[in-house]
């Protein structure tokens, strides 16, 4: 298990297909502030 | 942090808004954003179905004692169920948290909040991270 990374780290890498699955990556934003949620269930 | 909510205030400031789920996206679409189209959204929701990447950002699940024993769980689906939400939480795992993070244009991360329990920081919390970007383009 990895640790959550903090302020200052290089973000973990983060690329995985969309809802209608097509790739998507955090580095693809590269360069604009970036908000990466991670949501808990969908129920 | 509903899905749906405040994502023009990202765009408005030059940031971008990525959302994970790790349910099944039929799931997710009958659900997380019901009467939403999906293919007009203005920021992706990814699937993780390993939740491998949830692992990668340290993202726990919690024990089952530190959800159904934390008042705020009932407080906060009383308050779903009295706004006309609907609970379905048959079939998913309720026990796996999430987290937020605001990582800043030069790929570092300016904000982190893994969760412990089912609380969410607030919006302008980090909307004012992204803002204060050294980095970001002026927008």
């Amino acid at each position: 298990m990895s640790h959550a990374p903090r302020p200052g780290d290089p973000a973990p890498a983060l690329e995985l297909p969309d809802l209608t699955g097509r790739p998507t990556s955090l580095a693809a934003a590269r360069g604009r502030p970036v908000l990466v949620t991670f949501l808990r269930h969908a129920g | 942090m509903k899905v749906r909510d405040g994502w023009h205030r990202w765009d408005e400031i030059g940031a971008v808004a990525l959302f994970v789920v790790f349910d099944d996206p039929d799931l997710v679409r009958r659900t997380l954003l019901r009467d939403i189209d999906v293919e007009a959204l203005p920021f992706p929701v990814l699937v993780d179905r390993e939740r491998a990447t949830y692992r990668d950002w340290g993202l726990i699940r919690a024990r089952w004692w530190g959800i159904w024993l934390d008042p705020n769980v009932y407080r906060v689906y009383w308050r779903l169920l009295r706004s006309g939400e609907r609970l379905n939480v048959a079939g998913v795992d309720v026990l796996q948290l999430g987290g937020d993070f605001v990582v800043g244009s030069d790929g570092r991360v300016r904000y982190a909040r893994p969760q412990h329990r089912d609380d969410r920081p607030a919006v302008g919390a980090l909307l004012r991270t992204a803002r204060e970007d050294p980095h970001r383009p002026a927008g």
